[in-house]
């Protein structure tokens, strides 16, 4: 099911007070097959593919659990792993590798017509596989214990919220929740209530709008645009798929705190960081989190973490006492994995490889400014961060490795800057979105600092204050919403 | 202490969510009522053009011989047939052809006109003109209207603004979805282009995002229960209109634009719409179809609202191209004197009415159908079967 919808709403509408009138048990059920329900929505047939996934890791939890013999524990982990890892690779990769296993042999001077394939990617598969892995080897680990009951750990895997495009959880952070039942609390029902309306914002008035610019802006002959817009297109596609995927976490957070569940923050102005590796502490938190404990830092031997935040940065501490020699390849191999995570092609390896790149030179170069005033480290850092970050945008977006390329190219070419080749519009529009998402950040800093921590003092201003705006989101999320477009993150 | 604190933030959570709600709906309720919104049943195309202007299309004996789009083709190619499926004359174009200023009763637009003329003579007029319509529409159009109807001629006025046009509207799917057009399109570099075009349609469909999914047929279901029982629920599609509208206009305040506004050159878009037209010559040529390429009549008692040296050589190099596959050029942009024009809507937030200069008034359209009609008949591009 799309959130972008009045089908969503609808169903919430029925889910929520259904939920908080019925017992713990039936509330289990109920989050059970209302999320097989929701994810039905999509495709009926994907579900017990879905289904399947979660219970080889159960079982192989569970297995791992009561063995005491490590080489076993080792054995079934590696099996659940293959099968979790091997149905994303036959629905999510085998295209990719068959048209590169063609390409090399024709370099051989073999010959082979491309098969006729007819897979569809299941809604979700790469984040609730993560999620599915992350239970058994956060069990392996001895993190958790395995859970008993079929239908709490179900629960855990399909609730609807963060079923589709995450954030990518842990057993330990949500499980607990849904075994105790939690009291209805309005604060957090109104809580919850307002980040999806705000979630929903995002989406329909802000990245749906932005959505055929975009798409106009990347359908465009490269040697038509100029360097200026090509700095506007991966800006405005930089807006989008932050208004779009934040949208869906927005939602997504909100959805499970109407129930009591409380997730944590999956962004937090990205787009303020002052470094690389800021950045990734603050954009896609959950996923920045799951590679570096299940992927990075086992690569590089160091001791993981066991919850879903922070993301890659918290890695920066125990990096000081790795050996230096290997980190720079398990980086580069991270990244390139994170990017295949995205999308099989090769333009998401680049993007990946280009991140790594910038987070190896600022490892390199952040000690230079280290005797700099904290301010101007932030400032020159967010200055050199945002522009970088924007850029790799264009790999993520653009058809080819080669449209990213002579992109890219157009950057260094001086004599590119001297005319301008869209709409004048779209600058505009650019202009003003980074304006209004650089403005925001430090509106909402003084509103926390001044009016909220006021107390009583701004209660009615407060109220006048937040009910005004509040009002103007929920008249333009009712005169917007409309399922034209997925949620980007949808296709991943 | 803490129950209070927490008796009062409860008291203020509700309030956060009531009071929102009600001004929301409040302020939603006065645009729908107030403003008219609900009730407005203005068309939209009717209200890109201004109250000056209005739309007419051309009819013949019951049946439409001017369409918009292939949807609504059908219903001229239908009258076409019952005329006796002769070859035709093919007018594609944009709303100048289907907007007439200052309209009064009786008055008719060229197409009307023209088809008059050449129907009088035993020739076929066909007409198709569609709001901004880029060439890259023109050259899906006539790929597949050329496997429909015998194109003896095609007219094809080529408008500087229409430049910075790109893309296909969802009108045109039939022509995507046609395996002969999918062939011809798949052999060109601008072909494909339009092909992928297909990926990202113009799409009028609110529904787009749940495409091939169940959840589709629900979705259809709630929001027509919703748009029969509550009249604030249908004018969304209004409130929409009028939001972008006023932030349009919001714009052009803001920085000082009018229609008089320098439009320049968009590299890309010219460089996409001089192929497709180049693709238009091409198979004209293959297919022995006469052209006439003119360049649209221009507001001339005013500066045009072109870069003049960008607009020189827009025609230059349509004069080239015509040339280079033998297709007439005529250059008609002093035809229609400056009292034949008229004004059109503030495109600012100021409500000044400013000058129009793409849509004329009645004695504009005669004109220019006289001067087809002309060019026609002096390039013995008429049938003699009359």
């Amino acid at each position: 099911m799309i959130f972008n919808s009045v089908s969503f709403l609808v169903f919430l509408v029925i889910v929520i007070p259904l939920y908080w009138s019925l017992p713990r048990v039936f509330r289990l059920w109920l989050i059970f097959l209302s999320s097989l329900m929701f994810y039905g929505f999509w495709r009926i047939e994907f579900v017990p593919l879905m289904l399947f996934s979660s219970f080889v890791d159960y079982t192989a939890a569970r297995l791992i659990y009561t063995s005491t013999v490590i080489s076993r524990r080792r054995v079934i982990l590696f099996i659940s792993i293959s099968i979790n890892l091997g149905l994303l690779f036959y629905f999510k990769y085998l295209y990719f590798f068959i048209d590169n296993a063609i390409s090399v042999m024709s370099v051989f001077g073999l010959q082979i017509d491309k098969p006729v394939l007819d897979i569809i990617l299941p809604l979700g598969i790469s984040f609730y596989t993560f999620q599915t892995i992350s239970y058994t080897v956060d069990v392996y680990r001895g993190f958790i214990r395995p859970e008993k009951n079929f239908i709490l750990y179900a629960c855990y895997v399909t609730f609807f919220p963060q079923l589709i495009a995450g954030p990518i959880l842990r057993a330990k952070e949500v499980i607990h929740q849904f075994l105790h039942r939690p009291e209805f609390n309005m604060v957090d029902f109104g809580n919850g209530l307002r980040w999806v309306i705000y979630g929903l914002f995002l989406k329909v008035v802000l990245a749906d709008n932005l959505a055929p610019l975009v798409d106009d802006g990347f359908a465009q002959p490269v040697s038509t645009l100029s360097a200026l817009d090509v700095w506007t297109l991966a800006f405005m596609f930089g807006f989008q798929i932050y208004f779009d995927f934040s949208a869906y976490s927005h939602i997504a957070i909100g959805s499970a705190r109407m129930m009591g569940i409380h997730f944590p923050e999956n962004f937090h102005y990205p787009y303020l960081a002052y470094s690389p590796r800021e950045f990734w502490r603050r954009w896609h938190i959950s996923l920045s989190s799951w590679i570096r404990d299940y992927l990075y830092l086992p690569l590089a031997g160091i001791s993981v973490q066991d919850r879903s935040t922070g993301g890659l940065a918290v890695a920066a501490k125990q990096e000081r006492d790795a050996p230096r020699r290997s980190l720079l390849l398990v980086l580069f191999l991270t990244w390139g994995i994170m990017g295949l995570w995205h999308g099989a092609s090769w333009t998401f390896i680049l993007w990946g490889i280009y991140h790594a790149t910038f987070i190896s030179l600022y490892r390199i170069f952040a000690p230079l400014a280290k005797s700099w005033p904290d301010y101007s480290t932030k400032i020159v850092g967010w200055a050199v961060t945002l522009p970088i970050v924007m850029l790799s945008w264009i790999p993520f977006r653009a058809e080819s490795i080669s449209a990213s390329l002579a992109m890219w190219k157009k950057i260094f070419s001086w004599h590119e800057y001297s005319w301008l080749g869209m709409r004048e519009n779209i600058y505009l529009i650019v202009s003003l979105v980074f304006l209004c998402v650089i403005g925001s950040y430090f509106l909402r800093k003084w509103y926390v600092h001044t009016v909220e921590s006021g107390g009583g003092k701004y209660a009615v201003f407060r109220i006048s204050l937040e009910s005004v705006m509040f009002a103007i989101i929920i008249g333009l999320v009712f005169v917007f919403l409309r399922p034209i477009q997925q949620f980007i993150y949808f296709q991943f | 202490m803490n129950s209070v604190m927490s008796e009062s933030n409860h008291l203020r959570s509700s309030l956060l969510l009531v009071l929102p709600v009600i001004i929301g709906l409040a302020i939603l309720i006065f645009m729908s009522n107030f403003l008219g919104l609900a009730h407005n049943e203005e068309k939209l195309d009717e209200l890109a053009l201004g109250k000056e202007t209005k739309i007419y299309r051309a009819t013949y004996q019951g049946f439409p011989v001017h369409c918009n789009e292939i949807s609504d083709g059908k219903i001229c190619l239908e009258g076409w047939k019952k005329r006796g499926s002769r070859p035709v004359t093919l007018w594609l174009g944009n709303s100048q052809l289907h907007a007439i200023n200052q309209m009064k009763a009786h008055d008719v637009n060229g197409v009307q006109v023209l088809f008059e003329k050449l129907a009088s003579i035993g020739n076929e007029l066909l007409t198709f003109s569609e709001p901004n319509a880029s060439l890259l529409e023109h050259y899906l159009l006539y790929l597949y209207l050329r496997n429909h109807v015998p194109v003896q001629t095609l007219i094809l006025p080529v408008v500087f603004d229409d430049m910075r046009e790109n893309g296909v509207r969802a009108g045109l799917t039939p022509a995507l979805n046609d395996r002969i057009v999918n062939q011809e399109l798949s052999k060109t570099v601008i072909g494909r282009e339009i092909l992928a075009e297909k990926k990202s349609l113009k799409s009028d469909d609110d529904l787009a995002g749940l495409n091939d999914t169940p959840q589709k047929n629900i979705e259809e279901w709630i929001v027509s229960l919703l748009t029969e029982r509550w009249a604030l629920w249908a004018a969304r599609p209004k409130m929409r209109g009028q939001l972008l509208k006023n932030l349009y206009l919001w714009r052009n305040s803001a920085f000082g634009i009018n229609a008089q506004s320098k439009r320049k050159i968009i590299p890309g878009r010219y460089k996409k719409n001089m192929e497709a037209l180049g693709e238009i010559l091409r198979f004209c040529a293959i297919d022995k179809t006469n052209v006439i390429i003119y360049i649209v009549p221009l507001r001339n008692d005013v500066a045009p609202p072109y870069v003049l040296k960008e607009y020189m050589r827009f025609k230059n190099e349509i004069r080239l191209l015509a040339a280079q596959h033998a297709a007439v050029f005529v250059n008609l942009e002093g035809l229609v004197p400056g009292r034949l024009w008229g004004k059109k809507d503030a495109t600012s937030s100021n409500g000044v009415a400013e000058l129009d200069f793409m849509h004329f008034q009645v004695g504009g359209h005669r004109l220019l159908a006289q001067a087809l009609f002309d060019l026609l008949k002096s390039n013995n591009f008429l049938s003699s079967n009359k």
